[in-house]
């Protein structure tokens, strides 16, 4: 049976950098397998990022995996008041998910990982200390002996079922996601739209992430529960009938995103669950590729120490929870009760809040100042703040 | 000897031309009963506790109850 020291199951954004982390941390034989068929397809993902995350791994000056360059956030209203709350150079960037995963992937080969594509986790259980892993791959089935397995199986994981990590999301926190690709559009490129409206997104939001001039992935989030009983994928029908009826759609991807904070336990004995497997989504924005990317890095490196150590405990890996707690999850459980406040919020105050930003000149229309400004004239935002500040 | 558990009238299934395989279900489902394989997404037959908890969520509606 073949021996490795670190199992990485999936390679989105949490695997690969677990891989390339884990084989940068020694002379350590990591695997990172992915089930599908190319590693960043086919891509389920509205594909916008943050910045400030973004160049802790990878630098997007001149990448081939940038979509496109965003300088501004243009918040709508239900009633589609346009207001334009955050601009810069150098805001966010949507990816290209099919480029920007074999880049991670490429980091993490000339680190030493090795990767294995159209490969499955089918089973596993403990053995001497690791893991017994069943691998089912195009060249028949195959046991693997892992010292740490990295569970970032996404949001449909296995990995922590099977370590007895209880992985499951209650349908309040599932947010049910349609978006297409819409092409021959008219929409400002280099501003990133996020529509809040119960009609087209009850307890979500719809979103125009641009992937260039005319073209953008057009979407939609939305709690099922608060719906009228059609699915996503009915309801960005509907959007995009009433906002883009010319546009010609190019591409369907549906997906859950789940707007919870982090598991209660990411780690059993020889195993660590990281990003969307691990619940580890910013429940407020539903943005979890950068996240998945920081806690690939710990888990890669807890899985390192660990091994040098001589102890993969589930009490060693712990350091790998309490690290990602501080680092983000903690922040999770608040933006989770931001959550919650703004889903018992109308539409009516969306409009109002919109024309208060509006007020603010530009030059001046700092998210501080919106926010102070959204208090003194919005009291329905004070629990928001109280919940917040608690 | 436990009482033997109520078998449910109607149980979820996944109707495969529908499903894209997103997973969306599969964490949403309390008894843990829906599966990813290598023919698609399945759910056990067995372990189904036709909850409907999967129904409503799924973005292309391709999961429904049938007569158990």
């Amino acid at each position: 049976m073949r021996k490795v020291d670190v199992l990485v199951v999936g390679a989105g954004p949490a695997g690969c950098v677990a891989a390339w982390q884990a084989a940068a941390a020694g002379q350590l034989d990591v695997l990172c397998i992915e089930r599908d068929r190319a590693i960043g397809a086919p891509v389920r993902c509205a594909e916008g990022v943050g910045v400030a995350g973004l160049r802790e791994f990878l630098d997007p000056d001149g990448a081939p995996w940038v979509a496109r360059r965003i300088r501004q956030v243009v918040f709508l209203a239900p009633d589609d008041t346009e207001a334009r709350v955050k601009a810069g150079e150098e805001v966010a960037y949507v990816l290209d998910r099919t480029r920007f995963e074999p880049a991670l992937a490429d980091e993490a080969r000339r680190a030493g990982a090795e990767f294995a594509i159209r490969t499955e986790a089918a089973a596993m259980e403990r053995l001497n200390g690791g893991w017994k892993v069943r691998l089912e791959g195009p060249r028949g089935n195959e046991d693997v002996l892992a010292r740490v397995v990295i569970g970032a199986d996404g949001v449909e994981s296995m990995i922590g079922r099977w370590a007895g990590i209880d992985t499951r999301c209650p349908s309040r926190d599932m947010e049910s996601c349609a978006q297409y690709v819409v092409s021959n559009i008219d929409f400002d490129p280099d501003a990133l739209y996020l529509h809040f409206a119960d009609a087209w997104a009850p307890s979500g939001y719809a979103w125009i992430f641009p992937r260039g001039v005319g073209v953008a992935n057009v979407g939609l989030g939305m709690l099922a529960l608060k719906g009228d009983g059609r699915n996503a994928r009915d309801y960005l029908d509907g959007y995009i009938e009433r906002y883009f009826p010319h546009g010609t759609v190019t591409g369907l991807t549906v997906g859950g995103v789940i707007v919870a904070t982090t598991l209660k336990r990411t780690v059993a004995d020889g195993v660590m669950v990281a990003g969307d497997a691990a619940h580890m989504i910013n429940p407020l924005s539903g943005g979890g590729i950068v996240n998945a990317m920081k806690a690939g890095r710990l888990a890669g490196r807890h899985a390192a120490a660990a091994i040098a150590e001589g102890d993969t405990s589930a009490a060693r890996l712990q350091r790998y929870h309490d690290d990602w707690m501080a680092l983000l999850g903690d922040d999770h459980l608040k933006y989770y009760r931001i959550k919650e406040a703004l889903n018992k919020l109308d539409d009516a105050f969306f409009n109002r809040l919109a024309r208060t930003i509006n007020g603010i000149p530009i030059e001046k229309r700092t998210l501080g100042r919106i926010f102070a400004h959204a208090l003194i004239n919005h009291p329905a935002l004070l629990p928001v703040a109280a919940r917040f500040f608690v | 000897m436990p009482a033997v558990l109520a078998k449910p009238h109607q149980i979820a299934i996944v109707d495969n031309d529908l499903c894209d395989e997103c997973g969306l279900c599969m964490p949403l489902c309390p008894p843990e009963a829906i599966h990813m394989t290598r023919k698609g997404l399945l759910v056990d037959r067995g372990t189904c506790t036709g909850c409907v908890k999967c129904i409503a969520p799924c973005p292309v509606g391709a999961l429904e109850m049938v007569d158990a």
